[in-house]
């Protein structure tokens, strides 16, 4: 089953300039994401799963399939940990 | 009474000739805030302190202040130091820890009522709950007026007026604001404010960012109600050395943000709301002005060499 991929609710974040700047916990934690994370992030949107991303990142980047698919699981994993995306089983938004 | 602009612009101010009325109305930024006193003597102190900022336009919010005696000035200094602000779950009322203060409010009436130590006022101990009491009566205007869109918002910053431009010095307490303006002299400067300044959001374009004076009271306050173009923003830090260096984006995002007053209006609960405010203005007003980091040392001389070197790297730049 599809696990679509959201941004928590009780994060804030703004683009600036390449990077994404993510701010959690009312301020105490942020996040600094680089193009690749950055791209991957704006991805989260509550429509698309790790294949989608994979898919997206495959064509921007100019990557191989596995390279994409490896970057979009490690990126995912990393902000699942640092609690600033959720899943969800249908798409939100 | 006329005030200048440095727009060249004047305006005719009034002030309340009638004790009986005990109303003052200050400009902040876009909005009127009126303070209305039950005490002649509160009214006195507060007409002083506030004089350069009177006008004669209806307010947009009106604080009813209602003295009350219940601390000495030397208890009540203690007492400041550790007060925090309670508000009613339910809305509509707030006290202090310490009992200094307690209030009602009403937005949709326009209207605060607060009764709190008549010492508050006293030109002896440190104005930091004025400050608090405007900063919470200005941003409870701009909710009214403005909803989220709050045109200008307060920074914990010294302002300095050279050649028609404001430089902002900013950085928490104990970076040095003061400092800077004990440094500058008279053919260095003009200091608009040591301690809070209005900082306008850019305009569509991404320009047109100003730095206002409001009546907040640091150690070398204006009285003038100055308001000119933002420059460039300075993160201070004190060193060895005088040497500036330019901020990358993200950590001038990050850096700024910090120094924003909360702009949270009266019985404002929802935290993440006000974040997300204070962070959407600092990513607009650092992606429309440059953000520096100053070192700096006690020597006003190299302090103010240093500016005038940037201001001309700056126009030199803004030519191109």
């Amino acid at each position: 089953m599809t696990k679509y991929i959201t941004q928590a609710q009780d994060v804030i974040w703004h683009r600036i300039g390449d990077d994404i700047v993510v701010i959690k916990d009312n301020g105490l934690t942020t996040h600094i994401l680089n193009k690749t994370a950055a791209f991957i992030w704006e991805m989260c949107n509550g429509k698309c799963g790790i294949d989608e991303i994979t898919k997206r990142l495959y064509e921007y980047f100019e990557v191989s399939r596995d390279e994409a698919r490896a970057d979009a699981s490690d990126t995912i994993n990393i902000f699942n940990k640092k609690g600033i995306i959720k899943y969800t089983s249908v798409p939100v938004g | 009474m006329k005030q200048l602009f440095d727009t060249g612009q004047e305006n005719e101010t009034k002030t309340e000739e009638t004790s009986f009325d005990r109303t003052l109305t200050l400009r902040i930024g876009s909005v009127c805030c009126a303070l209305k006193c039950d005490d002649d003597g509160v009214y006195q102190r507060l007409h002083k302190l506030y004089q350069g900022f009177l006008i004669g336009e209806p307010p947009d919010i009106t604080v009813e202040l209602k003295a009350t005696d219940r601390l000495s000035l030397k208890n009540l200094g203690a007492a400041v130091s550790r007060t925090r602000y309670v508000h009613n779950k339910k809305g509509g009322h707030f006290r202090t820890n310490s009992r200094i203060i307690s209030g009602e409010y009403d937005l949709a009436q326009r209207l605060i009522t607060i009764m709190g130590e008549r010492n508050l006022a006293n030109p002896d101990l440190k104005l930091n709950h004025l400050n608090r009491l405007l900063s919470l009566a200005y941003y409870s205007a701009c909710k009214i007026n403005y909803d989220d869109k709050i045109p200008e918002m307060l920074v914990h910053s010294c302002g300095i007026l050279r050649d028609g431009q404001a430089l902002v010095f900013t950085g928490p307490s104990e970076a040095g604001k003061t400092t800077i303006a004990r440094l500058c002299g008279r053919r260095d400067g003009e200091v608009i404010n040591d301690e809070m300044l209005l900082i306008s959001r850019p305009d569509r374009n991404g320009t047109g960012v100003h730095v206002q004076n409001a009546p907040f009271l640091g150690t070398f306050s204006s009285q003038r109600n100055i308001k000119s173009p933002l420059r460039c923003i300075l993160m201070l830090k004190k060193g060895s050395r005088t040497t500036i260096r330019c901020l990358e984006k993200t950590e001038a995002y990050l850096r700024f943000m910090r120094q924003i007053i909360t702009p949270a209006y009266i019985g404002q609960k929802d935290k993440r709301a006000v974040l997300a405010l204070m962070a959407g203005f600092s990513a607009e007003v650092t992606g429309a002005v440059p953000v520096y980091e100053l070192e700096f040392t006690l020597n006003g001389g190299a302090l103010w060499q240093a500016m005038g070197e940037l201001e001309w790297a700056l126009d030199k730049k803004g030519q191109l």
